[in-house]
């Protein structure tokens, strides 16, 4: 759609245009259409009703920014029905007007010195706390009128103010990378040797200094091989000058530090390839995949039986796959996804079980097969034979520990968490 | 260890480490996510965010940063992925019309989206890594690349001269 809008605006900023080449395509049309809204079109034939009037304007919302600005310092309000880029081809046909909301009266006002309009921008400078507060930008040409609102708040200028006021960048830590000036263009506008200076924590960032490249002519700052010590807050300057005076023109950075997760190439490590299970009972298959110092976060895990995805092959949910499970043992990595199954059936001992996992470096895949267990198994016997023996042992154990030691009742906790 | 409604079995099989027989007595757990949350922005530092439905890049301060903008991004081969946003409502596609290559929000869901279907691959992006950052070419549009523009508040965009300087095409591209 943008390039279509800038596209269409190139045309329209141009003397002719063929508009039954515009009207081939409807995203097109509906532009023109927008731009007739607008009012901003530069080839429209006017209509000669809509007056105009302010109680006639259409109230388009409020701009979804916020500007955070702090005293002292110079602020521009930017309309926000006109992108600045595109003020040039609008302004012959357009006024705006501006004006507090919690005042009918226009800004700026006949007295006002510290206020004046500018390219269809409301400077104010410098600007008070007490400026905060909700402006409304009219733009009207002889067809149209639209309104909408924007928030400015302007901050005491001391370090509580910084979590308000800042914008967060991030770097990547042991690498280089910029910190950027941000929302500087009203000031650093057609001045190819703006010169910017940047502070850490209020302190002066030296030209000379290894760490820091204050990049000449643009609002960059390069930081060399960035280490956690360099998190925090910064902040950049320009000096703006206005009738004589010098004003500072600032803004406040939050560098976070962040460390870059690798991928390695994921290892099933289970389950075998064969597994026993008798028909009728619980099964639980877990994949685990192994991920060494990788993340987990870009690695999917997933089962499928015979080339279809478990839910849709078992739209009952006797078979279906379990949670899946992120976790370190040792500074490793693992992942899990379990298949269970609630009950086995013998249509599963000819299903091909298959455990696929991928990342961005990798997609690899394990067969599992569901075999039945032998009916009898030394297992199944002993198994209930060594839990009754094995409680046995305990009740009298128990029972001679109490009455050689009583009241030391943790004993029984022990037991009871020891197994 | 889980808690369990069957303890008995339980202790059976860790008893004597039945393999075969292993009991899970958790509920049936949600489907694996394949949908992943990342935060993009460029080397300029400039995040993405929603303007009149337009993806857009620029500057967030204080509590702004809410509007940002993260990605969903669904793997689809290993260096490919599906990209979204509004939690994969709305994904990043390469379209083409006529002699126009353009980046387009298109309002479907990313988990629905399939690499053996063709009418997809517009929403296919390649990723490459230079150092910390990564670059995203569609593939249906090979050549052409994801860029922001030097200045704020303009719209995130495709580009077939990823060495130009006016373009930005390296982003940082990290798991949230």
């Amino acid at each position: 759609m943008e390039n279509l809008f800038q596209d269409t605006l190139l045309q329209s900023a141009g003397s002719e245009i063929s508009i039954s080449r515009v009207l081939r395509k409807l995203p097109e049309t509906m532009f023109i259409l927008y731009m007739l809204i607008m009012g901003v079109s530069a080839f429209t034939i006017q209509p000669e009703e809509h007056p105009g009037a302010a109680e006639n304007c259409q109230f388009r919302g409020k701009y979804f920014k916020t500007d955070f600005r702090v005293e002292g310092e110079p602020v521009v309000l930017r309309c926000p029905q006109v992108q600045p880029w595109l003020w040039t081809s609008v302004s012959p046909h357009t006024s705006l007007a501006w004006r507090k909301n919690d005042s009918a009266r226009m800004v700026p006002g006949k007295e006002e010195t510290r206020m004046w309009v500018q390219d269809g921008a409301l400077w104010i400078l410098p600007a008070l706390q007490e400026d905060s507060g909700t402006y409304i930008c009219t733009a009207r040409n002889a067809s149209y009128c639209d309104e909408m609102s924007v928030e400015l708040r302007v901050f005491e200028k001391t370090e509580a103010s910084l979590p308000f006021i800042s914008y967060p960048q991030i770097l990547t830590l042991s690498t280089s990378g910029f910190l950027v000036c941000p929302d500087l263009s009203e000031f650093t506008h057609n001045k190819m040797d703006m010169k910017i200076q940047w502070y850490k924590d209020s302190v002066l960032l030296d030209q000379d200094n290894e760490k820091f490249l204050n990049v000449k002519g643009t609002s960059r700052l390069l930081i060399h091989n960035v280490s956690v010590e360099d998190a925090g807050y910064y902040s950049c300057a320009v000096t703006f000058t206005h009738e004589g005076m010098l004003y500072n023109v600032s803004r406040n950075i939050e560098l976070r530090v962040n460390k870059k997760e690798e991928e390695t190439i994921p290892v099933i490590i289970s389950p075998h390839q064969t597994i026993l299970a008798s028909l009728g009972s619980r099964l639980t298959i877990p994949c685990k995949v192994f991920l060494g110092a990788g993340t987990q976060s870009t690695t999917m895990l997933w089962w499928m039986a015979n080339n279809t995805k478990i839910e849709n092959a078992y739209q009952g949910g006797r078979v279906a796959q379990g949670q899946r499970q992120e976790y370190s043992e040792n500074n490793e990595n693992y992942i899990e996804v379990p298949l269970i199954f609630d009950p086995v059936i013998r249509e599963d001992l000819n299903t091909d079980f298959k455990c696929f996992v991928r990342n961005t470096l990798s997609f690899q895949m394990l067969h599992a097969t569901v075999k039945e267990a032998a009916s009898f198994s030394w297992g199944m016997v002993l198994a209930p034979l060594s839990l009754v023996i094995l409680v046995l042992v305990g009740i009298i154990w128990m029972h001679r520990r109490c009455k050689h030691r009583s009241g030391k009742a943790y004993s029984w906790t022990m037991f009871k968490t020891g197994h | 260890m889980e808690t369990c409604r069957c303890p008995l079995s339980y202790l059976i099989s860790f008893l004597l480490f039945l393999s075969h027989s292993e009991t899970a007595c958790r509920p049936l757990g949600k489907r694996p996510c394949r949908m992943q949350a990342f935060r993009i922005w460029d080397v300029n530092q400039k995040t993405f965010y929603l303007r009149n439905n337009q993806l857009v890049a620029g500057y967030l301060q204080g509590s702004n940063t809410k509007l940002e903008e993260k990605l969903d991004v669904v793997p689809v081969e290993p260096h490919a992925v599906f990209l979204g946003i509004h939690g994969g409502k709305l994904c990043l596609a390469c379209v083409k019309s006529g002699d126009e290559t353009r980046l387009q929000l298109e309002a479907v869901n990313i988990t629905d989206l399939s690499k053996n279907k063709d009418q997809d691959k517009r929403f296919t992006f390649i990723l490459s890594d230079s150092g910390p950052t990564t670059s995203f070419e569609s593939a249906a549009c090979p050549g052409w690349f994801l860029c922001t523009a030097l200045e704020a508040d303009r719209p995130v965009s495709l580009t077939n001269r990823p060495e130009e300087a006016m373009m930005v095409t390296k982003f940082y591209f990290q798991k949230e």
